[in-house]
């Protein structure tokens, strides 16, 4: 049986650990079809828009409320098809990148996710092309990022106060509220033109955009690890996360999806 | 297939900080009486319904009776800072004509697909202190919103982004 997939703090990221991310990533970006990079940053925004965010109703008036569910799908098909190009015995899992630390409120970006070229090479966790034919005008450049000042990214205090809200709903409004701060953050603009992680429509192209919905992913399985793993309403449990063959109740406990956020377990008796 | 991507990467140098800009600002009409307001309660959320989120990303800076305050102003509770909700905004159309028409949801009960992406939504700002400090100094309620405006594409609108239809102030005891 295969074994849990660690994912970690990119900024805890050995070099090692950080070049077979690169060279996955490199990788997924120079495959076109539907195995590739251009594929899956393509399903949130332009040209698919399946993403779900704030409540959507289906059949009935009733609001679902599905931005946690629907994104942990996304990210672990990402992962899914990075660890394929990740070379025959993958270890690698998402990193996440933690905004609320003190690295990340002086500098921003963190250095590997930020750096343009690592060792005189392209780094492609710090920018990806789009492109999008089929969008209205059509879409083929790199992608843009105008980071905010880094003193105004979320706090761990604002984070940790939001584990203690009891209800999922009320959880998942607040915790999605810091989100879209954090990708207007990060898009930004330079005065003339928006970031990428700015615009719901290509967001899913900047590399960035993968760490920050991990940090997400990771906020909502620390909420569940103290509000319980099936706290959430009912009826959204045999909802499909389209385009996934996911329901909401497939995807509450990750570690039945085959990744963990806890890097180390110890016994104590 | 094999794609040439365009011109470079060639490094660009570590982003300046971001320019942001003020959009218009919102001032509640009518003050909400605060005699309406329970005297007890443990939180206060001013629910903001039915915000559009087609157009550029922005801030919304809350303020309970401040009307003047701007971008420039404190976040602060000195200032009568609230709280904020933020908008992670579709930055316009880019689908063909008609595409980002919103339609309510079809009467037909056999259409399984989800409402359409850009109906309205729900923000709501966790405001107790801000309204705890009205009912103690037993002022009206009067609301102003100035949405800071962070990431905009060449087809989203550029001043007039904040639109909503009303806000619920809601108290839990």
């Amino acid at each position: 049986m295969a074994s849990l997939t660690v994912r970690k703090n990119i900024e805890s990221l050995t070099p090692a650990e950080l070049q077979v991310l690169r060279d996955a990533y490199l990788r997924l970006q120079s495959i076109w079809d539907n195995r590739g990079y251009n594929y899956f940053a393509g399903l949130h925004g332009i040209p698919n828009w399946y993403c779900n965010h704030h409540d959507r109703s289906i059949r009935t008036l009733q609001n679902l409320r599905l931005f946690l569910p629907w994104h942990r799908a996304y990210l672990l098909y990402f992962e899914k098809a990075l660890r394929d190009q990740a070379g025959p015995d993958p270890k690698i899992g998402l990193p996440w990148w933690d905004w609320t630390s003190a690295t990340s409120h002086t500098i921003g970006v963190p250095a590997a996710l930020a750096e343009p070229a690592v060792d005189g090479r392209f780094n492609p966790l710090s920018r990806a092309a789009i492109y999008a034919p089929a969008a209205n005008p059509p879409i083929w450049r790199w992608t843009r990022r105008f980071p905010g000042d880094p003193r105004w990214l979320p706090s761990a205090a604002l984070v940790n106060s939001l584990l203690d809200l009891s209800q999922f709903r009320d959880f998942s409004i607040q915790l999605e509220d810091i989100h879209d701060y954090v990708h207007g953050w990060a898009g930004g603009n330079n005065g003339s033109v928006g970031g990428d992680m700015g615009n719901l429509g290509t967001a899913a192209w900047d590399p960035l955009f993968w760490s920050h919905h991990c940090t997400i992913d990771r906020i909502w399985y620390m909420w569940q690890l103290r509000q319980g793993v099936n706290n959430i309403s009912p009826e959204l449990l045999p909802v499909v996360l389209q385009p996934f063959s996911l329901t909401v109740e497939d995807v509450l406990n990750v570690n039945a999806l085959g990744y963990e956020y806890a890097i180390s377990k110890v016994a104590i008796r | 297939m094999s794609q040439n991507i365009p011109n470079n990467p060639q490094p660009q140098s570590r982003t300046p900080q971001s320019m942001y800009a003020q959009g218009k600002v919102f001032q509640s009409t009518t003050p909400l009486p605060v005699s309406t307001v329970p005297e007890q309660f443990v939180r206060a959320d001013l629910e903001f319904i039915d915000v559009d989120h087609a157009g550029p990303s922005f801030e919304a800076r809350v303020f309970v009776n401040n009307p003047n305050a701007n971008m420039n102003t404190p976040p602060t509770e000195a200032y009568g800072f609230a709280g904020c909700f933020n908008v992670f905004g579709h930055g316009g159309c880019f689908g063909d004509p008609g595409h980002c028409d919103v339609h309510e949801k079809r009467e037909d009960s056999f259409d399984p697909r989800l409402s359409h992406p850009l109906i309205p939504m729900k923000k709501v700002v966790i405001a107790t202190a801000a309204i705890r400090k009205a009912v103690n100094q037993r002022t009206d309620i009067h609301v102003t919103v100035v949405p800071i405006i962070k990431s905009w594409t060449e087809k989203s609108e550029a001043d007039d982004i904040l639109r909503f239809d009303h806000i619920n102030l809601i108290t839990y005891r």
